[in-house]
């Protein structure tokens, strides 16, 4: 990660404020709606297509204005890269490469990211982050509206780059601080009126709230915490000159990087908060992660402080630019550094707004508060859906589940006690005995849905699609009910792997294959294969993987993995080659080669059978099907009978997968009646699993499979999913109706 | 305005080289959509269109046509709403690997899943193998879809997807089979690409 020179960043910044303070608003007294309009319009002549390369722009960009920008496809690397007309004696134009990480764009030397190109562009005209002067976008893009008769379509970047009068490039913002973490941007449209929201309590702590208090339908009440971000960061500069930031650690920053998945949310990140000297950084609810006890006393859910919708890391992490507290006030360094860890980072290290700075600080305004918070709730459900709905969520079930004798604590108690007691026996395999962690999972998530406190969340977030609520509750569930378990069910899955033969088979053949080279896989020639950094960077990230106990976050880290290995196939391609699955599974193949082919096996069977089933139709469900294609490839491969020797083994595979439960496109989702399904039993349905568990082991030693079936239909039943999938078995139809 | 969206995965079939991936990336980047994601790779990839009152999120699975991983097949098909089967209409033996794919997706492919024939590289028709009346007959025999695309010139590229898109089921009042969810206003969709879009 590139780190800003902060020294000459500063001064410019010192030297320029006047400036800004005259003319620096003039790009945001227009809608910020029509912005994003009128440049999604216009896409077409920004970010123009395959003719333009990186010397085309170039060319075009000669003289411009400073703040003049195209982006396009960079023809060596495959990325897009923005050129920017810059001022600088040296160079008139440069090129910031954009780069795609998981689902996410940024530039490369900066941690923003967003999760499109058009909220990048955006973001870099209101601030410029690690470009050298904040973008321009010509007038006109703010009177485009939808219509032919515009003709937007056709305009290209000739007319984009045609001299306009009011093209203000701003060069006050200054450079980011040297976080370390890539950071997920939103930019939000309120529901209220449709305007972008931008509000961070820095902001209202730098200025006041008297912008509160004019009509909410000025639109330029809504716009004004765009350049007051930038006034916002002019304090920032100043209250860190001299103080350097620490960077963070390597690992850190891979992993942390991985929660940029779940939509709408955000990437925490914790920047290193304990300095030995110079400002001190920390997050306001450190303690809060660290100790339950005391974020239930301090917390309410309805926050004085407005969570900003737009999140970049030093407002995320409410770095107070104020002098540095006094040391008693801080959290102990032990609490903060925990926050470095891996294990830590799904914490969700969530900025607790009750425990602000405000008031640890005293800060004089902290009155505004109340104000704020009447004012917002005016704005309606805006900012409902502002406040980290996955968080309310997890905190809500987290306390749920340490309630004395609420039903919830007690089935989470009973499933955790229960899974704890069972041991592998032979010839329960380790895909069975992962399904019923999963249908209790599933049914765990029920109870929630049933429960008054979960629903009136949900209520409160509106329209939150079903799927999206169901990836969240699953993400809290994961905390408190797979946490505690997950080293005991590697445990078992390896145990019950090692017993069927399975993982001996694996490695024997990984040993066999490992030094084939690509083109013996049948790999394409083309396509390259990482190098030893690359292999390392992967080995890395397997661990990682390991060391989740969410299987979402498993997924997230393998995608990583996924796009290193494409970028190691892409990276020396002749441009325009397309790499399909013909390329990758080869790829992915001899990568696993050279990789802990066992405990990728136990990984991927906990991903395939404890995410959510719902979760396995994207990305994430392909790349692991590719993984898990991948392992089964190496362990049943036969030497001399290439192929029709894998038909047996096919089959078994195939009758595998029917009886998974996974990956039901046919689930109902929470339809009314799955709502009501789980409501009475919810208590003694634990122990009825433990017993049908243990009973499903003995009737599957006697070799017959159907048993297990009928065993786990019982036991199953007791969710709709389960009801569906009893059918298909019974039939004995494909896996799919 | 009220649009449901449905997730339908498609799976493809066929050969090696025979342009599978070359088929979806055509369709995919053929046309401008600000709020798609790219995805890590071709191998899969998804495009929304809208279909009369319905957006359909394809999410297409692309698998390795090499014989040795054909075993490996039913862990991509399964639970697809469509297989689109592509062959290469200079290369007859990838016509014959198709005819198997049909069995197979017939003995084990979901029950009522969609199946489309695509004959790529019809713009290389001097070097035919397969009759595209053959080709024809035999997809009606099986009441698949067919064309003949040119991935590379974007010929009936959309086609096959549109097709695929009517023969769908529509989406049933009890919610099943897809994944759906209201669109609220077009605004709101902004800040949902990941979801919507």
């Amino acid at each position: 990660m590139k780190r800003l020179d902060d020294e000459p960043t500063k001064s410019r910044n010192r030297t320029s404020l006047s400036d800004k303070l005259t003319n620096g608003d003039s790009v945001t007294q227009r809608s910020p709606v029509d912005l994003l309009q009128g440049l999604r319009l216009c896409q077409e002549a920004w970010n123009p297509g395959s003719p333009w390369d990186r010397q085309g722009a170039q060319a075009a960009l000669w003289g411009r204005p400073p703040g003049s920008f195209l982006v396009v496809s960079d023809s060596s690397s495959q990325n897009k890269l923005l050129c920017v007309s810059v001022n600088d004696q040296g160079k008139k134009v440069q090129d910031f490469p954009i780069i795609h990480t998981g689902s996410a764009q940024r530039l490369n030397t900066s941690h923003l990211a967003f999760s499109d190109l058009l909220q990048l562009v955006i973001f870099y005209t209101l601030s410029r982050d690690v470009l050298p002067l904040c973008l321009s976008i010509p007038s006109w893009v703010w009177g485009l509206t939808k219509g032919p008769e515009h003709l937007v379509s056709q305009l290209g970047p000739k007319a984009w780059l045609c001299p306009s009068s009011d093209l203000l490039p701003d060069t006050m913002s200054p450079g980011t601080p040297d976080t370390q973490d890539t950071v997920m941007c939103t930019i939000q449209l309120t529901a209220a009126n449709g305007a972008l929201c931008f509000i961070n309590p820095l902001y209202l702590q730098e200025h006041g709230d008297d912008w509160l208090t004019h009509s909410s339908v000025n639109p330029n009440l809504l716009n004004r915490p765009f350049h007051s971000k930038r006034d916002r960061r002019l304090s920032a500069a100043r209250a860190w000159s001299g103080a350097g930031l620490k960077k963070r650690t390597e690992s850190v920053e891979d992993s942390s990087a991985s929660l940029d998945s779940s939509a709408g949310s955000l990437v925490q990140n914790p920047v290193s908060p304990v300095t030995p000297t110079g400002v001190i950084l920390r997050r306001a609810s450190s303690s809060g992660t660290s100790d339950p006890q005391k974020r239930e006393s301090s917390d309410s859910i309805s926050s004085p402080i407005p969570q900003s919708p737009h999140r970049v890391s030093w407002v995320e992490d409410k770095l107070w630019m104020n002098p540095p507290a006094p040391s008693s006030l801080l959290h102990p360094p032990c609490l903060e550094f925990d926050s470095l860890s891996i294990s830590s980072i799904e914490e969700e290290p969530d900025p607790e707004p009750s425990v602000s700075p405000f008031q640890v600080l005293n800060s004089p305004r902290l009155p505004l508060a109340d104000k704020v918070k009447n004012r917002l709730s005016a704005v309606g459900q805006a900012l409902g859906g502002l406040m980290n709905p996955q968080k309310r969520l997890s905190k809500r079930v987290q306390e749920m589940s340490e309630r004395k004798g609420g039903s919830f604590a007690e089935a989470l108690r009973g499933f955790v006690e229960q899974t704890l007691k069972m041991r592998p026996v032979c010839g329960v395999t380790s895909t069975e005995m992962l399904q019923e962690v999963r249908s209790s999972l599933t049914a765990l998530r029920e109870m929630l849905y049933d429960s008054v406190e979960i629903q009136s969340i949900v209520d409160s977030l509106g329209d939150v699609p079903d799927f999206e609520l169901d990836v969240m509750l699953e993400q809290a569930l994961h905390k408190v009910a797979l946490k505690p378990l997950y080293s005991h069910l590697y445990e078992w899955m390896k145990m019950a792997r090692q017993n069927d033969g399975s993982l001996q088979q694996l490695q024997a053949n990984q040993h066999t294959l490992k030094d084939r080279s690509l083109e013996e896989l049948e790999g394409t020639a083309g396509a390259g294969v990482p190098d030893a950094a690359m292999l390392e960077k992967i080995q890395q990230r397997w661990a990682t993987m390991h060391q989740q106990y969410s299987p979402q976050n498993k997924v997230d880290m393998l995608l990583k993995v996924c796009k290193n290995i494409y970028h190691s196939m892409t990276v020396n391609a002749k441009p325009g080659v397309v790499f399909g699955a013909d390329d990758f599974l080869p790829c992915l193949t001899w990568v696993l080669l050279r990789s802990d082919v066992v405990t990728l096996q136990i990984d991927t069977d906990y991903m395939m059978e404890l995410l959510d089933p719902s979760q396995l139709q994207g990305e994430g469900g392909y790349y692991l099907t590719s993984l898990y294609a991948s392992l089964f490839y190496i362990s049943s491969f036969r030497s001399r009978l290439v192929t029709r020797q894998l038909s047996a083994e096919a089959q078994e595979s195939l009758s595998q997968w029917r009886r998974r439960r996974t990956l039901h496109c046919n689930q109902s989702r929470r339809s009314k009646n799955r709502r009501t399904i789980r409501r009475h039993r919810s208590s003694e349905r634990v122990d009825e699993d433990s017993e049908e568990v243990n009973a499903s082991a003995s009737k599957e030693r006697e070799g017959h499979w159907m048993h297990v079936g009928d065993v786990t239909e019982t036991l199953q039943s007791l969710t709709e999913i389960s009801g569906e999938e009893k059918e298909e078995e019974q039939n004995g139809k494909s896996e799919d109706s | 305005m009220k649009m449901s969206l449905r997730e339908l995965k498609v799976c493809l079939l066929g050969d090696t080289g025979v342009g599978k991936s070359s088929i979806v990336c055509r369709f995919v980047e053929d046309s401008f959509d600000p709020n798609i994601n790219p995805t890590i790779g071709a191998s899969f990839m998804t495009k929304t269109v809208q279909y009369q009152n319905e957006l359909h999120k394809f999410l297409i699975w692309d698998t390795a046509g090499q014989e040795r991983f054909r075993a490996l097949a039913p862990m991509y098909y399964r639970g697809s709403a469509a297989a689109i089967i592509v062959y290469d209409i200079t290369k007859e033996e990838s016509f014959l690997t198709l005819k198997n794919w049909v069995k197979e997706l017939h003995q084990h492919g979901p029950s009522n899943i969609v199946v489309a024939i695509a004959g790529d590289k019809c713009d290389v028709s001097d070097a035919r193998e397969v009759l595209e009346k053959d080709a024809k007959d035999y997809a009606d025999s099986i009441h698949a879809i067919f064309v003949e695309t040119s991935a590379k010139n974007a010929i009936n590229i959309n086609e096959i997807f549109t097709e695929i898109s009517q023969k769908i089921p529509l989406l049933e009042r009890s919610e099943t089979g897809v994944r759906g969810l209201k669109l609220r206003r077009e605004q709101s969709d902004l800040t949902r690409e990941r979801t919507c879009c």
